[in-house]
């Protein structure tokens, strides 16, 4: 075989691969909904909302602007919390590398306050801060920061020690030492941080909003369970479903942007 | 030529270099002090000097290395560096590389995966603050030098062995340190790839004279670079036996053993390893 025949086996490979993976989505898609429409016909639309009826109210709660003014309600308590929990969970590493004696001192009292249930400290938050974004942003952060927190801190301590002696010993300054090669060695874990965090961001923020809010997909799906609309609750699942699916995806191509020098065998993503 | 080099000024020293490591928590409940890695280890290279080092697996060449470089600290003794102690105790008080008068060739490439093969060259220059026009071009003609013309794109787990071994050596290469250390550099590649390396590097000697302390467990490589070379002892590690290699340059690799004085100096070294 030539090269050029040899290529066009690998490509027609490929594409085969493609085909039976989507096809395969495809099925599972298909089975789903017939599950749940079987499951709507045989429960009654109070517990099982068709999936038509599901649709039809998404696409009346996006042309009414209903849904936009959630999503964006939602997203901007999820990314403020995310931010900050992304700046404080990411920077304390950092700090406390290079200090041993400091992580050691400070460790058990971070693994403690991980401890706290964050949702539990909700109705203690608006007391304190009011009925707010802010009891709310709190809680989107502590249940970032400690995913962000873990994750880098071992992505620092995976760093090959070698290459930073290779650095030294070439005059790099710890800044560059700081930016260039533990940053970037522990992108792939922070990755894998921003995977688990930024779901849970927008899981945490909802749950949030069933407190307390005006706004926002968890108001939608709670206000909708209060006069037992199943529609409106389903309804909202899916949308939040959607949202984390949207996130995830532009994380895969940032990702996948960011850490294009590494070797890939195949397209595994997460 | 052993006369002509003596007149030449020491560059580098080391005076009865002794290491030990710290103890593991746990372990030698006895409180015996850890055995000693190096002890009582002195020689000095001249500038200009081409010096290989050879020992046996285990016989703390690497650690040797590491100390001279200033990545680790010595348990006894001292390193002196152009007429100034340099060495320490203290691993706070290391400068490594000796504010980059001493390049380290280590034994893994070590190159940055996220980085191609040109942009790993002239990550020194970058980090100095040197990476301008003349030095870009400096680095580029080094690359050709090194057959590595065309693979400047390429990331480090898209090249073979004997790449990423020219790369690294060039990345060092590039901002012109006047000591080079060399732990094993060729150790990992196939026995062809190396002689074409060693060639490689003789040549880029050959052009610049730096002062290079080269690693290895290969009689015959030490033979083929070295303008002397010292034989290491078992631990606790010293220095066995000095040869100076009477072989003149320029020196062709490939055929190394069929020059004269080679057999001679040969057995010589290999009556001293143990």
């Amino acid at each position: 075989m030539t090269d050029a025949t040899l290529e066009t086996a690998a490509e027609a490979s490929t594409v085969s691969r493609k085909a039976v993976i989507y096809g395969g989505r495809l099925l599972l898609a298909a089975a789903i909904i017939l599950a749940w429409e079987y499951e709507a016909r045989t429960l009654g639309p109070l517990f099982f909302a068709p999936p038509l009826d599901v649709l039809e109210r998404i696409v009346t709660l996006a042309l009414s602007g209903r849904m936009l003014t959630d999503i964006a309600a939602t997203m901007r308590v999820s990314a403020a919390g995310f931010a900050i929990a992304a700046f404080c969970g990411v920077l304390l590493p950092f700090l406390l590398r290079r200090s041993l004696r400091a992580t050691e001192a400070i460790e058990p009292y971070i693994m403690a306050s991980m401890g706290i249930p964050k949702y539990a400290l909700a109705p203690w938050l608006i007391l304190w801060f009011g009925i707010g974004d802010l009891p709310k942003l709190i809680v989107v952060t502590l249940v970032v920061f400690y995913i962000l927190y873990i994750t880098t801190f071992a992505g620092i301590r995976g760093v090959d020690q070698r290459l930073i002696n290779m650095a030294r010993v070439i005059g790099a300054s710890e800044r560059v030492i700081a930016r260039e090669i533990i940053w970037t060695s522990l992108l792939p874990f922070f990755f894998t941080g921003l995977k688990i965090a930024l779901p849970r961001a927008v899981s945490a923020t909802i749950v949030g909003e069933f407190l307390v809010s005006t706004e926002g997909v968890g108001r939608s799906i709670e206000s909708a369970r209060q006069i037992s609309d199943t529609t409106g609750v389903f309804a909202g699942v899916v949308i939040a479903i959607a949202l984390v699916l949207t996130i995830n995806g532009i994380v895969n191509l940032v990702e996948r942007w960011a850490l294009r020098w590494r070797p890939v065998e195949r397209d595994m993503q997460i | 030529m052993a006369a002509t080099l003596s007149e030449v000024r020491t560059l580098l020293e080391v005076r009865q270099l002794g290491k030990r490591f710290a103890q593991r928590q746990g372990r030698d409940k006895g409180h015996e002090p850890s055995p000693w890695v190096i002890q009582d280890l002195s020689f000095s290279v001249r500038a200009g000097e081409f010096l290989t080092i050879v020992g046996p697996s285990g016989a703390g060449k690497s650690t040797l290395l590491n100390i001279i470089a200033q990545i680790d600290t010595a348990s006894a003794g001292e390193i002196v560096f152009d007429g100034t102690p340099v060495s320490s105790r203290d691993p706070r008080a290391l400068k490594p590389g000796i504010d980059r008068r001493i390049g380290y060739v280590t034994q893994d490439d070590n190159l940055l995966p996220w980085r191609s093969t040109l942009d790993n060259v002239l990550f020194a220059l970058e980090v100095q603050g040197r990476l301008n026009d003349e030095t870009r071009a400096h680095a580029e003609t080094l690359i050709r030098a090194v057959g590595l013309a065309g693979f400047e794109r390429y990331y480090p787990h898209e090249l073979s062995g004997g790449m990423r071994k020219r790369t690294s050596l060039i990345r060092t290469l590039v901002y012109d340190p006047p000591v080079i250390l060399m732990d094993e550099p060729f150790a990992a590649v196939d026995a062809q790839t190396r002689t074409q390396l060693q060639a490689d590097l003789l040549t880029l000697w050959e052009l610049g004279r730096k002062t290079i302390i080269f690693v290895t467990h290969d009689i015959t490589e030490a033979i083929a670079l070295g303008d002397r070379a010292l034989v290491l002892s078992k631990q606790p590690t010293r220095i066995a036996a000095e040869h100076m290699i009477p072989i003149p340059r320029p020196r062709n690799v490939k055929d190394i053993f069929a020059l004269e004085g080679f057999a001679d100096v040969y057995e010589k070294i290999r009556a001293d390893v143990q």
